[in-house]
């Protein structure tokens, strides 16, 4: 393991200030699960590390209309919460597929997001749930859309002198159906071939309010498939619907060929998923509670 | 041999592994447990190139750094080459690295970290040259030699192999060349009413292990080298080390270690001789681990293989011929094989009556990682190949799978396809249990598939096992065995075989490991051979320990040892006269004559007539849309003789199962532009708890075995035949036939799109 | 350098550690407890498992630092005394086990499992425990084990 400095910080306010007086030389730390893989195989090499364990505070959830995610809240306790399960199940289904029970145990919300690695689970979640980023920093606070926060491999908005503290889901439409899909066509341990967070919303009249269609593994960073929400918008929520809407992934998505699959597949293969995965959401969003 | 009747007490039972309690409560002690004083860690520096030529090694950097005993290079090190069959491994690179991995430096520090450190701080240059990374282009006339040195091999290459071998014949980096002929197979070709040719292709894919590779080695004042090694043959180790090193086998100690998974991969000295070598500079000991990167990269994985065989048929869908090429990858170097060539092809087609055949095994250099031996070596690829093409042919003539490997399935009176006679042969039987369990003959489903594939091997009988058998003061057994259990219950068995043959209760047997100084030569876990081998060296001690006994019962009870019985209680009595063990020994213990101790041993290379059968059959349902194969079930059906331990048995099945599923599915060492690039287990997919098939298991009791209890083997039945199963369960699904493997989603998919593979 | 203050099954216990020491590295050089094993290092295959406040988490991946303050089980401290736990007894009755360099991991998390829900179904026991990778038993045994301590069948 590289040498580093470690410092914990008690308080939000000692960690912002411990941003601001080591920059770049900085990296903050949450579960470890993504920061201790990358520092033991040398790719990152800070010379402190900042953990956050001490500020107690920044996990928990709690529900106000939304849900108020503290940052340091584990996947696991996201993926096990009833309060989760009933005001954004999405959120519940999409942190039980991440990885092992281990890395659930130990992996934060926040960390995920600020780790911004773009096979992971919870970014395309957040997106269609119209989740926003709470980062703070000594200048002030800023509430960032999910859809916005990502911006490249391992890159978000975040600057060296912020500190996600909490991720906010506001509260899901009535006649709101959701589904993750996490395609694994190797083995169950495995990062996602494509991964798709779909939420269909019915109106009164029962066709489609609204929906928010999400992908994660397809590009450089999780993406938004706004051509197929619009597509989708004021349709009848059948088959041939989906069968129209899904191709029109195409134009969100990058996938990038590895061991999981080749681009060509993969583009084929985000297709089918969205499909799957707005069929899924849209019959949930039929069948009341 | 008329089998001794069981006393249902012992052999046959569920008894609890002997090293059971050890392990799951976290005291069992594998190599990485132990700790010498004054350890230092060592780690190696390796090539980024898969062949260049080292012009210089700068090491003054990374010995100046604090921390660091020793830095080694290649110059450092003797010049003598080691290798199990084909001395051709250096300690570390001279001159040429021949794969990317190759060890070319080494440090011996404080601790790992500063080890890791110094490695940055040396520095090499090379001199790229062109790479050879198929077998194809290593036998082109104009390849350059990736061992243009002469190889030493050990005598003995040619010894059990059916056919002529030719070790480094006149072919460019070939390493060995089988030719094997039975019958008159031109002729049968020239009469044919059919002939097929398919090609198959078997990437490699590593043991898997989930313990790396350690050992740590310490030379003591005295020039005594202690070694704690994962190696599952100590005394074989430490024989070629002594050879290697040039230190006398009796002042090198391979201490007992739990060895946690070996599957053929842990049979070789790996980086033993670089930590002695490491120890002695240091003068200090020193620890070696493997990280889980340099298992998956430069260890030494199962050899690639691309199989071709052209088969004539009669008009009723008989074989009259096979014709066989196989071509294995054997990578850059070939010592770390203990054998010429990879038996697997003398089990080709060996479930049917091959009345004529030829067939050609090249063993290939190539700069990619070197391979070694794995759970059955050459088999898995050869079945492969033998099972989809039997599949393949069956479906172009419009017959089905199963009764097609009935029709050619061998019989009693049948030879071998090599010319071999073997009794009671249960192929049939064996096809036509599991047909009957999984349900052949249900009706069908749409894009379900069902798929079969057989497969036969003998029980080895090779190498020597040797035993000693301790009867105490108290009247219990001590067993004294030569190499580690990896995991396959050989130790549990050994107890179970004591208690049968003394009628003393299991629990009352101990087994106990030496170090090579003080057990008897033990070859350890291999082809299938412990249960028998073990269970020789059992029934010889046994008979010793007996006659022993008697003799000390005799003196006891006033009368001739002809007139001494053993009693099923184990107790010994003469005209009426009884006393048990315990009080015996008791006796004997009183007269300076306990403990009683007795060595044993096998009768290595005793030809062999048996074969065991086994025949998978498994359900898939492919998703057309993404082309994804899921495997419902599979049933194994398995022709056993005697077991000894059902529930090791039967844990054997399993796991080697799931073995071969994972070859199926989703294992592969992916190689690009020679060097492995599947690093880490997030890349390297094996097999997880959720990804099994529901299994069932069909046994076919009274199968002939060896022993006086009629024992078989299992250990590498279930892990060879079944990706053949599933694949030709994807072709029953979806008409889709891949002769690649693992069977992937996309190749599934591109198959139902007609652009490759689709038949 | 800074003291860690922890249990490690249930005994307390204050050591130094480097900043930058993994928890993995603390058990088994520092405080000689090598009943945990490493092996792939990236936290994928379990063998490494140890329950901190009952959690499973990969100590390959944890700072011996983050276990400062907590409740650290190991598979030494499963056993009360030389009581077995009923999973230890399950495993060694139903062959749960062969090589046993996976076993304490997989014990830590089926303990983990059942200290949460008594009484699981099988895909529970799949879903939880397919963080921990077996290559000898091919998984069947180690499922038969767990649901048998769990009394269920």
């Amino acid at each position: 393991m590289i040498p580093f400095t470690y410092l914990e910080p008690s308080s939000v306010d000692e960690t912002l200030a411990a941003l601001v007086q080591h920059g770049v030389d900085a990296k903050l730390i949450a579960g470890g699960t993504g920061l201790v893989n990358l520092m033991k195989q040398r790719l990152v090499r800070p010379s402190f590390v900042i953990g956050l364990r001490a500020l107690k505070p920044l996990a928990g959830i709690a529900e106000n209309g939304g849900l108020r995610i503290g940052a340091l809240t584990t996947l696991q306790s996201l993926a096990t919460s009833a309060v989760v399960a009933r005001a954004a199940p999405l959120l519940a289904e999409a942190c039980g597929h991440v990885a092992t029970v281990r890395v659930r145990s130990m992996a934060t919300l926040g960390g995920a997001v600020a780790h911004a690695d773009p096979h992971l689970d919870t970014p395309p979640t957040l997106i269609a749930l119209d989740g926003r980023i709470v980062a703070r920093s000594q200048r002030g606070q800023r509430e960032i859309p999910a859809d916005q926060f990502f911006t490249g491999f391992y890159e978000t908005v975040l600057e060296p002198d912020e500190l996600v503290t909490e991720i906010l889901v506001p509260a899901q439409p009535a006649g709101t159906g959701t589904a993750f899909l996490k395609f694994l066509p190797a083995t169950h341990d495995d990062y996602a071939t494509v991964s798709v967070a779909a939420r269909v919303t019915l109106g009164a009249n029962g066709a489609i309010a609204g929906a928010r269609v999400a992908l994660g593994a397809a590009a450089m960073v999780p993406v938004r498939a706004t051509a197929v929400e619009s597509a989708l918008q004021g349709a009848t929520p059948d088959e041939k619907t989906f069968q129209a809407a899904a191709p029109l992934v195409a134009g969100a998505i990058d996938p990038i060929e590895d061991f999981r699959g080749s681009a060509d597949y993969k583009r084929k293969m985000a297709a089918v998923f969205v499909r799957r995965a707005l069929a899924q959401a849209a019959a949930r969003a039929k069948r009341p509670g | 041999m008329a089998v001794a009747k069981l006393s249902g007490k012992a052999v046959g039972q569920p008894i609890k592994r002997v090293d059971g309690i050890a392990k799951v409560t976290g005291r069992a002690r594998y190599a990485g447990d132990f700790d010498v004083p004054g350890m230092l860690f060592g780690r190696c520096l390796r090539s980024p190139y898969p062949s260049a030529r080292i012009v210089s090694i700068d090491v003054r950097k990374a010995k100046a750094l604090p921390g660091v005993h020793a830095v080694l290079t290649g110059a450092d090190v003797p010049d003598v080459r080691y290798g199990r069959m084909c001395k051709d491994i250096p300690t570390l690179a001279k001159d040429m690295v021949r794969f990317v991995g190759d060890k070319v430096a080494a440090v011996a520090a404080d601790s790992v970290e500063i080890a890791e450190t110094a490695l940055e701080l040396i520095e090499v240059e090379y001199e790229e040259q062109n790479a050879i990374l198929s077998a194809e282009e290593a036998m082109r006339p104009t390849a350059a030699r990736i061992h243009p040195e002469a190889v030493e091999v050990f005598p003995g290459a040619a010894l059990g192999v059916h056919g002529e071998l030719r070790m480094y014949p006149p072919i460019p980096n070939v390493i060995s060349q089988l030719v094997a002929k039975h019958g008159d197979p031109a002729g049968a070709f020239a009469g044919a009413h059919k002939v097929f040719e398919h090609s198959f292709a078997v990437p490699s894919v590593h043991q898997g292990y989930i313990e790396p590779h350690t050992c740590l080695v310490s030379i003591g004042n005295d020039g005594l080298v202690d070694v704690w090694v994962a190696n599952k043959g100590p005394h074989i180790a430490r024989a070629h080390m002594a050879a290697t090193i040039g230190v006398p086998e009796n002042r090198i100690r391979l201490n007992p270690v739990t060895i946690g998974g070996d599957f053929g991969g842990k049979g070789s000295l790996m980086d033993t001789l670089l930590c002695y070598y490491l120890a002695a500079a240091a003068r200090h000991p020193v620890k070696m681990v493997m990280t889980s990167f340099e298992e998956l990269t430069a260890a030494n994985p199962r050899h690639s293989a691309s199989i071709t065989l052209r088969t004539a048929l009669d008009r009723d869908a008989k074989i009259a011929a096979i014709d066989a090429r196989i071509i294995f990858n054997a990578g850059a170097y070939a010592g770390f094989v203990p054998v010429a060539t990879l038996h697997g092809y003398s089990e080709l087609a060996g479930s049917y009556r091959v009345p004529n055949l030829t067939v050609e095994v090249l063993r290939v250099y190539t700069n990619t990682v070197p391979c070694g031996h794995m759970r059955s070596p050459g088999s898995p690829q050869v079945a492969f190949a033998v099972e989809s093409h039997i599949d393949m042919m069956a479906r172009e003539l419009g017959l089905d799978p199963v009764e097609m490997r009935r029709r050619n399935a061998i019989a009693d009176g049948d030879p071998t396809p090599f010319g071999d006679h073997r009794p009671h042969l249960r192929c049939r039987e064996t096809i036509d249990a599991g047909a009957r369990a999984f349900g052949w003959d249900a009706p069908r489903v749409a894009d379900i598939g069902r798929g079969i594939s057989i497969y036969e091997h003998p029980p080895g009988t090779f190498g020597k096992s040797t035993v000693k058998l301790t009867a105490g003061a108290d009247g219990r057994f001590t067993i004294q065995l030569g190499s580690p259990d990896t995991g396959t219950g050989f130790h549990t068995i050994a107890t179970q075989l004591v208690a049968e043959h003394f009628g003393v209760p299991v629990a009352e047997v101990e087994v106990v490991q030496g170090d090579t100084l003080t057990s008897g030569f033990e070859a350890g876990a291999s082809g299938m051979r412990l249960t028998t081998t073990i269970g020789q060296a059992i029934a010889d001690v046994s008979d010793k320990m007996k006659q022993q006994l008697a003799a000390l019962a005799a003196e006891r009870l006033n009368c001739a040892p002809a007139d001494v019985r053993l009693g099923e209680d184990g107790s010994f009595s003469a005209s009426g006269t009884r006393i048990d063990l315990r009080s015996l020994m008791g006796w004997a213990a009183e007269r300076g004559k306990a403990p009683l101790s007795c060595n044993g041993e096998n009768k290595p290379g005793q030809p062999n007539n048996l074969a065991s059968f086994a025949a998978h059959f498994a359900e898939v349902a492919v998703d057309r849309e993404t082309g994804q194969v899921r495997v419902r079930r599979i049933v194994t059906a398995h022709d056993v003789g005697t077991i000894i331990n059902p529930v090791t048995h039967q844990g054997q099945i399993e796991g080697g199962l799931i073995q071969a599923f994972g070859q199926a599915m989703s294992e592969q060492v992916v190689l690009k532009n020679g060097a492995a690039i599947t690093a880490h287990l997030g890349d390297y997919k094996l097999p997880t708890i959720m990804d099994i098939p529901e299994l069932e298991t069909v046994l076919l009791p009274g199968g002939s075995g060896l022993g006086p209890f009629e024992t078989t083997a299992i250990g590498e039945m279930s892990n060879v035949a079944v990706p053949a199963a599933i694949a030709n369960a994807v072709f029953d699904a979806v008409g889709v036939r891949l002769v690649e493997l693992p069977i992937s989603a996309e190749k599934v998919l591109e198959g139902l799109s007609g652009k490759t593979g689709a038949t | 350098m800074r003291t860690v203050r922890l249990t490690v099954n249930g005994k307390p216990v204050a050591h130094e550690v480097a900043d930058n020491r993994l928890l993995i590295e603390f058990l088994r050089e520092d405080l000689k407890l090598t009943g945990t094993k490493e092996s792939c290092g990236v936290g994928v295959c379990g063998a490494c498992t140890v329950l901190l406040d009952g959690k499973p988490v990969s100590s390959c991946l944890a700072l011996a630092v983050h276990a400062d303050g907590g409740a650290l089980t190991t598979i030494e401290g499963v056993a009360e005394g030389s009581r077995l736990h009923r999973l230890q007894e399950a495993f060694l009755a139903h062959g749960g086990l062969q090589c046993g360099i996976c076993t304490p991991g997989q014990i830590l998390a089926a303990k983990a499992l059942l200290d949460t829900n008594p009484h699981p179904t099988k895909a529970e026991i799949q879903h939880w425990m397919m963080g921990n990778l077996c290559r000898c038993t091919g998984y069947y045994k180690i499922i038969e084990s767990i649901a048998a301590a769990a009394g269920v069948e």
